[in-house]
């Protein structure tokens, strides 16, 4: 068990222009914690994760886990275990000898070896299954071979790439909820990459959030969904996305179709300090709200209804200054509106929307 | 039985031609080789247009097996020049290996001018046989040959290769090798690279050092191009009758099943026909065991094959 830390760390991949996949990243995770790094693809997950694992050169910075700097140490010697997208189970070999191997270059005796691979098989439901090889095993199988093999070397680290992706889409939930309660078992630092911000949300202790190498913000998985850092990770954390458009601002707020939204103190003087006369205007599905047609509220024309059973996505026009925008609006899933119809829309609560810097992105609000 | 052939008349129609050209192209030769190890026949008895003679050979039952497998050398020494093939095919088999995925796994990591060592290596191939046998004869040559001169010049003794001794066939081995090298290099290349990149990162994340990590990923991840490959090269070396012909001719000292077949046929006072068509069916049969066990060899490793 151990604490890791990204300090500064970049890769940089010769090319013309070189790229710089993970850029300056600094991030730190305690002991037992289980992060999870997400972002869009391409965005340097992987190349961050094998960097910790040893496999990716560190071009800049520095690495260290459990307080140590293993920049320049190799695999080997950092004591870490890795969970493959592919899984790379040795084709070869049997799950039981799958398992077992980094105990047997070890030189960890045949009994203990044997021992240690009943009681991971055991706790993974793999124990029908030791002595077939990987490719008479269905993927959901395969793996949890592959967690076995990591938790049969009881690394201070589990590194994980998207262990899920290669499964269907029952399995995954499944699964999810599986390696999450895990860890909390097991307690051992975790580090997962993943592009699907459901499992980033639903599996970690802090999400830490990728777009281009560069870390966009590292929280629990509340704070990224109340409190986004910057436009970015609003629109990036949540599904549905957020309702993201550009909207004018006058004293009293940011003007909508047939409406003036009030906004906070705050964010009107940090607006006004940075001489906006536009800002980035955010807002959740579920933050809005159909209201009746005597009520103040955005005309919309419902363009597209999706039923989700318990409440459905309403996805609408609405004007805004000279252009069409679409929004999207969660309401109950008993009464949608239909098609072609015009509703109107209100805001919940003044609290529940977001502002953000129409260029640089960044929050306005507190 | 009708119903069968109602259904799939189409399917024997199309197979049709082929066994017809295989019946007639390997198994009436085949048919013909082994009836004539039955027969006393050579040059003086068989059937020629030519002199307008008849065909006046008479069977002679198993005698032609009993004078082979006796070991007499007046019938080319079976056993002795058995066991010389035998050491011929896996000596040349194991450089064959050796080499070839030596320079395999050279060749497969990012190396600068990659391809330029590939065209090169693969070029021995390249070049007619005969060509390379001639070129390789001449190195060998005891007196002017650039070998002895080497050897010379570092001090060493400079054997006379091709003479009548067992430094012709060590001369012969070295030639096959430098044949069959960029054979197994390119099998074992295209092998080394189906092997998934992420099982050695897998590999070095489970503490395996780089011998440890051939030995458990590189060579099982081989394993089936390996055991086509050698038994390919050993069937090919087995039989491999040109390189030792066109180098030291009908030496006794590399004289393996097939040369001795050939000289029988081609050669000496009354060309044997029996005698080299019984040679001819001894070499099929030693095969066909040989890769039956083989075969049974590596099923028992879980081998599909
Ligand atoms: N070996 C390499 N050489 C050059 N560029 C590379 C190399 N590996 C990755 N990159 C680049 O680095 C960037 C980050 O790649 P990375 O694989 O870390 O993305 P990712 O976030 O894991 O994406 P995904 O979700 O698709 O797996 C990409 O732009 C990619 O093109
Ligand atoms: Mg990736």
């Amino acid at each position: 068990m151990a604490e890791v830390a990204y300090v500064k760390a970049s890769r940089i991949f010769s090319g013309n222009p070189p790229v710089r996949a993970v850029d300056e990243l600094s991030l730190d995770v305690s002991d037992g914690e289980f992060l999870v790094l997400v972002g869009p693809s391409g965005s340097g997950k992987s190349t961050a994760l094998r960097m910790l694992a040893g496999l990716e050169d560190v071009d800049e910075g520095a690495i260290k886990i459990g307080g140590k700097d293993v920049t320049n140490v190799p695999p080997k010697g950092r004591d870490i275990a890795m969970v493959f997208q592919s899984y790379a189970l040795y084709p070869h070999m049997t799950v039981a000898e799958n398992m077992g191997f980094a105990l047997k270059l070890r030189g960890v005796n045949k009994a203990e070896i044997k021992e240690k691979v009943a009681e991971a098989a055991k706790m993974l439901d793999l124990t029908k299954y030791l002595e077939r090889k990987p490719k008479a095993l269905s993927g959901g199988q395969r793996q949890r071979v592959a967690m076995g093999r990591a938790i049969v070397r009881e690394p201070s680290v589990f590194l994980m790439d998207e262990p899920l992706s290669n499964l269907d889409a029952k399995l995954r939930v499944e699964t999810r909820a599986n390696i999450a309660a895990l860890q909390q078992r097991l307690g051992t630092t975790t580090i997962y990459v993943t592009h699907d911000q459901v499992e980033a949300m639903t599996m970690g202790h802090r999400v830490a959030v990728l777009k281009d190498g560069l870390l966009q913000q590292c929280d629990t998985p509340r704070a990224l969904y109340d409190k986004p850092a910057n436009a970015f990770v609003a629109g990036f954390m949540g599904s549905p996305a957020m309702n993201l458009k550009t909207v004018p601002l006058t004293s009293e707020g940011a003007k909508l179709d047939g409406i003036v939204v009030p906004l906070e103190r705050h964010a009107m003087d940090t607006a006004s300090a940075e001489g906006l006369n536009e800002v980035t205007f955010g807002i959740r599905p579920e933050s809005l709200a159909l209201v009746g047609s005597q009520h103040h509220g955005m005309e919309m024309t419902v363009e597209l209804v999706e039923e989700l059973g318990a409440d459905a996505l309403v996805h609408g026009a609405v004007r805004i200054g000279a252009s069409s925008e679409r929004f999207v609006v969660r309401v109950d899933g008993r009464t949608p509106p239909t098609l072609g119809q015009t509703v109107k829309v209100a805001v919940r609560d003044a609290t529940e929307i977001h502002l953000f810097h129409p260029e640089s992105g960044f929050r306005l609000t507190n | 039985m009708r119903r069968f052939l109602d259904r799939h008349w189409y399917a024997y129609a199309m197979v049709l031609p082929v066994v017809v050209v295989i019946a007639v192209l390997v198994l009436y030769p085949l048919a013909q080789g082994i009836f004539f190890t039955f027969t006393n026949i050579n040059e003086g008895n068989i059937a020629n247009p030519v002199l307008d003679r008849a065909a006046t050979y008479t069977g002679v039952g198993l005698t032609n097996y009993l004078n082979v497998l006796s070991g007499d050398p007046s019938f080319g020494s079976f056993w002795s020049t058995l066991i010389r093939t035998l050491i011929w095919t896996f000596g040349c088999v194991l450089c064959h290996y050796g080499f070839g995925l030596a320079l395999a796994v050279l060749l497969n990591r990012q190396v600068k001018g990659r391809a330029l060592y590939r065209v090169l290596l693969i070029l021995p191939w390249a070049v007619p046989a005969f060509i390379s046998a001639f070129a390789w004869k001449y190195m060998f040559n005891a007196q002017y040959g650039i070998i002895n001169q080497f050897l010379r010049a570092l001090g060493l003794p400079d054997p006379i290769w091709l003479g009548q001794s067992d430094w012709a066939l060590v001369a012969v081995v070295i030639v096959n090798v430098w044949l069959g090298v960029p054979f197994m290099m390119v099998a074992l290349l295209g092998g080394l690279q189906s092997i998934p990149g992420d099982l050695y990162e897998a590999a070095e994340m489970d503490g395996a050092s780089p011998w440890q990590r051939f030995r458990h990923v590189t060579l099982p991840g081989l394993r089936s191009v390996s055991s086509t490959v050698v038994l390919l090269g050993i069937i090919w070396t087995f039989n491999m009758f040109a390189v030792i012909y066109l180098i030291t001719g009908p030496n006794p000292n590399t004289r393996i099943l097939v040369t001795y077949a050939f000289e029988r046929f081609f050669s000496g006072a009354s060309r044997d026909y029996a005698v080299a068509s019984t040679y001819g069916v001894l070499i099929l049969s030693v095969l066909l065991v040989f890769a039956s066990v083989y075969r049974r060899a590596l099923r028992k490793q879980g081998e599909v094959w």
